[in-house]
């Protein structure tokens, strides 16, 4: 069979799958906090079209396949389609998209220059990223505001043996738009992810993460924001599983939610039986500014072997009076005192990238969210 | 079976005289197998219920028939027929031993290690215990007590009779009749129960519990509690016992309601050590219970404390509805499975009135081949101003075949509210054994030393009598489980 002929195949069976199981709704346990069944039908999901993808300048050493040729080579043939579970949005990113984008990166080879693909316009869409044993890079990730009804982007990111990756996403408010990403990644022995989430919201806004740390030694580092004000929705949902021996994981999510807005954080983390010396480490946290906001938090552990560390800290709240009070009595309007409050709350997790440049970018896009978020709605 | 075809004809012909009002002297002590209008009608006619009360059952049991059984619960086990079970088994005159030396000397060498009084060893075991230590006449003392003081604790069956207005008022209350599938197949087949009201501003003079109700054998595998403290009363509840019971039950599917007028206090204690299965997981008990407690004035209080240790599988989510202002929920649990047991259990938390708070402090253990979870709720409405909920799961491990799962939801919908949650998973610390064996305490020893340690929050919540007891429960419940 020829490659186009076996990506047909493997399309035929992902809409099938998706047909079988159709839109993800409330009553599935982990999409309790959005009903995309409630607003969407299958049918507006098929006809979005394809979304756009553009990378102005790709850095020296990176492979870059264009999923809209059909003839694909054999790295993206063992790749596309298969890395993490099968879930029912995937599927249908898999069936839709008519393009998209996969890159490789080879053995050994470290990319410091950060690869950036932004991701524009409605409809379906694929990403794939191929790291080689040894290979590292940067992929930042950022979101246009021109979504349309639905922009559903299915992301496979493969890491082989030491390999690293840091991948910043950051998506924009999008009060009109259904935003759903999914996002499965596989990583071998020692290899390291390390991700950030920048959410500003949007009509529903999905973003989930399935990762398979399935070699010993492996890691995923998480860290995001979100901030929303307005009618703003944004679920991020994590799902790390600890499947070999001595992995890590870390997450810290900080969420702010102003106006009628909801902000959802759902973090599963298993840790398989045998994967002895697994050590995990979970932090989710929201402020809530209106009394029309909502905060929904569901961090959860699944556990089958005894020689692990796993913890997990969440709290809701509004900021402390405590401080509030002191920055005021040292003269500052309550405005000010409350912003500066804000930044010190999501400033832990933006600073989690690391990268100045991109940390810059994050706190651009934040201080323009924050008046939305600040906003008290009656 | 003749007895078995019999009760079929009787029961038949019963239905033919429903037409014409009620028959109450049916010599039969057990309905045939099966669920049906038939039987919810003969259980009613068995208890010589009101007419109201059975349509209430009736009621139930046609919601319960277009009810799906619940499988959200990370819980494994075979399909229940519902129609192969006994839904009503009037007290047998249980075999009664003539003396203690006749009963299974395992089930005496468990009550020895839980030092319990011989007395009561006989009244457990089923011996026919001497007139001089007759419980009966301790429970005499105590109903004039509870007498003088006004309050009234009865089985619920003599409620529905006695007292028809206040159970009429307050039943199904907090959890209405179809609630969720295993609510409602009580509230069409319950046998008995309990039932306690506590009159304005009295504070109940004892604790009252279950095992010195005269006709606590009674009650069936449907348990129906209703507990009512009026305004200003408090009142601690017992619930179970630790020593291990023989049941022949396979499914209990017990409710329990708990209302709390203003400023009424109620604490609500179990010990629940229902028969495990064996060490191949063969056996024991399925416990699907609902327990609920409403705070429907201000300034009330709820407070649930379980040590749940048996049963094949723990179905049970202890819930506050904190719908009064200033009103408190709290949750104490300790879960622990071993060999093939699990257990999905936890709490919910609503908080719908101003500066409501909460406190949940679950500890899980987990031993041999066993699953316990936590699974809970809290859940702050846009009207709970100053809601307050901390939060604490610990789960232990011992053994790499097992599994302990922390599931918590946690829904703010009011910014001034505050809400809290930590959850920590860890196995009993290398250095913290050797410690203990190196003094010269025994491996089974420092198992029970080191877990009543991590379960101390809760164990101190108990009564006291009951809370000794606990501790060495859960040193039995761990036996085998390490080396």
């Amino acid at each position: 069979m020829t490659a186009a002929a076996q990506r047909e195949a493997r399309r035929t069976e992902a809409l099938d799958s998706f047909r079988v199981r159709g839109m993800p709704h409330r009553r599935f346990e982990h999409w309790r906090y959005s009903d995309l069944r409630a607003v969407l039908d299958a049918g507006q999901v098929a006809q979005a079209g394809t979304a756009k993808w553009q990378i102005d300048k790709l850095p020296d050493g990176v492979e870059l396949f264009d999923l809209a040729t059909p003839e694909a080579p054999d790295w993206v043939m063992q790749k596309l389609g298969n890395v993490g579970n099968r879930r029912t949005m995937v599927e249908a990113s898999l069936a839709f998209a008519e393009g998209g984008v996969a890159l490789r990166v080879p053995a050994g080879r470290k990319i410091a220059e950060p690869i950036k693909l932004q991701i524009a316009g409605q409809g379906n869409l694929r990403w794939l990223i191929v790291l080689e044993k040894g290979a590292s890079a940067r992929i930042f990730e950022p979101h246009t505001a021109d979504a349309g009804i639905l922009r559903n982007v299915g992301v496979e990111i493969s890491m082989a043996e030491g390999s690293e990756l840091q991948h910043v996403r950051c998506a924009p408010f999008m009060p009109r738009s259904f935003a759903v990403e999914l996002i499965a990644v596989e990583a071998a022995k020692d290899a390291k992810y390390r991700a950030h989430f920048a959410n500003f919201g949007s009509r529903l806004s999905r973003t989930e993460l399935h990762i398979v740390l399935g070699g010993e030694g492996a890691e995923a580092h998480l860290s995001g924001v979100t901030v929303l004000g307005h009618d703003g929705h944004s679920d991020v949902t994590t799902h790390i599983e600890h499947a070999a021996a001595k992995t890590s994981s870390t997450q810290l999510f900080k969420h702010v939610a102003g106006g009628k807005s909801r902000a959802v954080y759902q973090g599963k983390i298993t840790v398989r039986e045998g994967a002895v010396g697994s050590d995990s480490r979970q932090t989710a946290r929201a402020l809530l500014m209106s009394p029309r906001a909502e905060a929904d938090l569901k961090p959860e552990l699944i556990i089958f072997a005894d020689d692990v560390k796993c913890a997990h800290g969440a709290t809701v709240g509004d900021l402390d009076a405590e401080s509030l009070f002191y920055l005021r009595s040292r003269g500052l309007p309550e405005k000010e005192a409350r912003q500066l409050l804000i930044n010190a709350f999501l400033g832990e997790a933006v600073a989690a990238i690391g990268d100045d440049a991109l940390i810059e970018t994050i706190w651009h896009d934040i201080e323009a969210a924050l008046p939305r978020a600040m906003e008290s709605v009656k | 079976m003749s007895a078995g075809s019999d009760t079929k004809d009787q029961v038949a012909a019963l239905g033919e005289k429903y037409k014409y009002g009620f028959v109450t002297d049916i010599e039969t002590d057990r309905a045939p197998k099966g669920l049906n209008t038939d039987i919810v009608r003969f259980i009613s006619a068995k208890k010589t219920e009101p007419e109201w009360m059975l349509d209430w059952r009736l009621a139930a049991f046609r919601r319960w028939t277009e009810m799906r059984e619940p499988n959200w619960a990370r819980l494994r086990y075979a399909k229940i027929d519902y129609q192969d079970s006994y839904y009503y088994a009037a007290p047998k005159s249980t075999e009664k031993y003539e003396s203690l030396d006749e009963v299974d000397p395992k089930l005496l060498e468990t009550y020895a290690k839980l030092g319990i009084p011989i007395s009561e060893q006989k009244q457990l075991a089923g011996v026919a215990v001497d007139a001089v230590f007759d419980s009966v006449s301790v429970a005499t003392t105590f109903k004039e007590r509870l007498n003088e003081a006004g309050v009234i604790f009865c089985p619920i069956s003599e409620a529905i009779r006695d007292y028809p207005d206040l159970v009429r008022k307050y039943l199904g209350s907090v959890v209405p009749v179809t609630d969720n599938f295993f609510a409602t197949l009580n509230s069409a087949v319950f046998s008995d129960g309990t039932f306690v009201y506590v009159p304005k501003g009295v504070r109940c003079p004892m604790e009252l519990s279950t095992y010195f109700r005269i006709n606590a054998s009674q009650t069936g595998q449907f348990e129906r509690t209703l507990i009512v403290a009026d305004e200003g009363s408090y009142v601690s509840y017992l619930e179970g016992c630790t020593a291990p019971m023989r049941d022949e039950n396979q499914l209990h599917a017990a409710v329990v309601e708990l209302v709390a007028l203003e400023g009424a206090e109620i604490k609500y204690s179990t010990v629940q050590n229902w028969y495990p299965g064996d060490e191949n997981g063969k056996g024991g008990i399925y416990n699907f219970v609902t327990k609920r407690g409403d705070c429907r004035g201000a300034r009330s209080k709820i407070s649930w404390t379980q040590v749940e240790t048996g049963s094949a599988i723990t179905w049970k989510y202890p819930s506050c509805i904190l719908r009064g202002d200033d009103t408190v929920g709290e949750f104490y649990s300790i879960a622990i499975t071993n060999n093939f047991q699990q257990a999905d259990t936890g709490t919910k938390m609503i908080h719908l009135g101003k500066n409501t708070r909460s406190r949940i402090i679950s500890k899980g253990i987990s031993a041999g081949h066993a699953q316990n979870t936590y699974r809970g709720l809290v859940s702050v409405h846009p009207k709970a101003i100053n809601a307050r909920n901390y939060t604490q799961c610990d789960s232990l491990l011992i053994g790499g075949k097992c599994g302990a799962h922390t599931v918590p939801y946690i829904e703010s919908r009011n910014p001034t509210a505050r809400l809290e949650h930590e959850a920590t998973t860890s196995k009993i610390a290398e250095d913290q054994l050797f410690y203990c064996l190196q003094r010269g305490m025994t491996q089974e020893e420092a198992v029970a030393l080191i877990v009543n340690g991590f379960c101390k929050e809760v164990l101190q919540q108990l009564p006291m009598e009951f809370a000794v007891e606990a501790q060495k429960l859960v040193g039995i419940s761990l036996e085998g489980s390490v080396g």
